[in-house]
């Protein structure tokens, strides 16, 4: 809900308005609306020297299969950092779910802390982050 | 990640990539599962970004993508396209070797004949190589027989030459010779001798050619040799003569201890057939 003070013209008034002012500030209730052009052509610029993670063969191979076929390296390192990022949030959120498990379990047991340092990525934490990201996985708890 | 996966190196490839960016993100382990639903899910995500970023790349009535398109197809997909910058630059970011090539060790063709030709201008490289020379060169094995008259004509008489030498050098070898020298080295130029002695009896040397040379039947034949007659010169029996040409062995024969031939053995003489009397 925003609160207007009739001081600023908010963009997400009805109708047309003659006063229109284009606020880049981000409200609660609002989209952030930001110009992406600029950056991403410098950024672009930046990804001639970087090297993803995941090998630029492996991305132009999966890209190719999707029919993109380009020579620009940018291109596919722009791509891996996009699948990059998704993994490293989806595998953060597990993560957390994952501490919070180990941190519910060390209260209930009430033993020292630090019982156990290793992290392990199991399914129901993956599941849990994956949902939060919109996907539904459901696996079988053990093979036929 | 325990069996090796030969089968696609790229999705291994990029499993690795994926456990290097979960141990980045602080896990030390994961269950095989888990990881292989976060490297599906990768691939998928950059298999749609593809698809994505081509369509908007050809709506654009261009075929080249660019930077652009692949923006939009983030948005469309609801990946935030900010924190995009400051996640690259972060400070502990892991880079992966590229995987290197293996070049596939060519089979050599074990039974590789002639050269291969190269490929018309009008194939492409990447089609399969012409076959040898030899799967559709065919050259007949035999050659062809010389039929001009001139060289047949002098094959016949260089192979009838062949034959009358060592025709006559056989006979001489293994028959009664003359020696043209009075020397004692009879391997020189030996005459075969026309001389027959049967028993006192000179036999003409066309002899043998007269008579039938078929194989003895019996060895009762021998015993029909000639009787010491002046007059059976011309008294000569088909049956009884053809059993001479074998019999004499006393006369000096050239090199008659080397040959072991078995109608050349001395002859053996049968028991006189007492023919009763009455």
């Amino acid at each position: 809900m925003s609160h207007t003070n009739g001081q600023h013209d908010e963009q997400l008034s009805n109708g047309p308005s003659s006063n229109y002012q284009y606020q880049p500030v981000s409200e609660p209730g609002s989209l952030p609306v930001a110009s992406t052009s600029p950056p991403i052509s410098d950024f672009l610029v930046q990804l001639e020297d970087y090297t993803p993670t995941i090998p630029d063969s492996v991305t132009a191979h999966y890209l190719a299969t999707a029919g993109l076929e380009t020579t620009d390296p940018r291109i596919l390192r722009l791509v891996s950092l996009a699948a990059q990022k998704f993994v490293s949030d989806v595998a953060s959120d597990a993560l957390t779910n994952c501490k919070m498990r180990q941190a519910n379990a060390t209260v209930t047991t009430t033993k020292k802390g630090g019982k156990e340092k290793k992290y392990v990525m199991t399914t129901e934490d993956l599941s849990l982050a994956l949902g939060e990201h919109g996907v539904n996985v459901r696996k079988p708890p053990y093979y036929q | 990640m325990s069996e090796p996966e030969p089968s696609d190196p790229l999705r291994s490839c990029l499993r690795m990539a994926v456990s290097s960016l979960c141990t980045e993100v602080g896990y030390d382990c994961a269950d095989s599962t888990a990881l292989e639903t976060v490297t599906e899910m990768a691939q998928s995500l950059i298999v749609e970004l593809g698809r994505s970023a081509r369509a908007f790349c050809e709506l654009a009535s261009r075929v080249e993508p660019v930077s652009a398109d692949i923006v939009l197809s983030m948005v469309e997909m609801g990946i935030p396209v900010q924190g995009l910058k400051e996640y690259a630059m972060r400070s502990n970011r892991v880079t992966l070797p590229a995987p290197a090539q293996t070049v596939t060790a060519k089979q050599t063709a074990i039974l590789h004949t002639g050269n291969k030709k190269r490929h018309p201008g009008h194939i492409q490289d990447h089609l399969p190589e012409m076959p040898d020379s030899h799967s559709y060169i065919r050259t007949p094995t035999h050659r062809q027989p010389v039929t001009d008259y001139e060289s047949v004509r002098e094959k016949a008489a260089s192979q009838k030459r062949d034959v009358e030498r060592a025709l006559t050098r056989f006979i001489a070898k293994t028959g009664k010779i003359h020696n043209l020298f009075k020397t004692d080295d009879s391997n020189l130029f030996p005459l075969i001798s026309c001389e027959k002695e049967e028993e006192g009896m000179k036999l003409p040397p066309y002899l043998d050619a007269l008579m039938f040379k078929d194989q003895v039947f019996e060895e009762d034949e021998r015993e029909y040799l000639p009787k010491k007659r002046k007059s059976s010169h011309n008294d000569l029996d088909d049956d009884d003569e053809d059993v001479e040409k074998k019999a004499k062995l006393d006369e000096s024969l050239a090199e008659v201890e080397n040959i072991d031939n078995p109608f050349l053995r001395p002859v053996r003489l049968p028991r006189p057939v007492k023919t009763p009397v009455k």
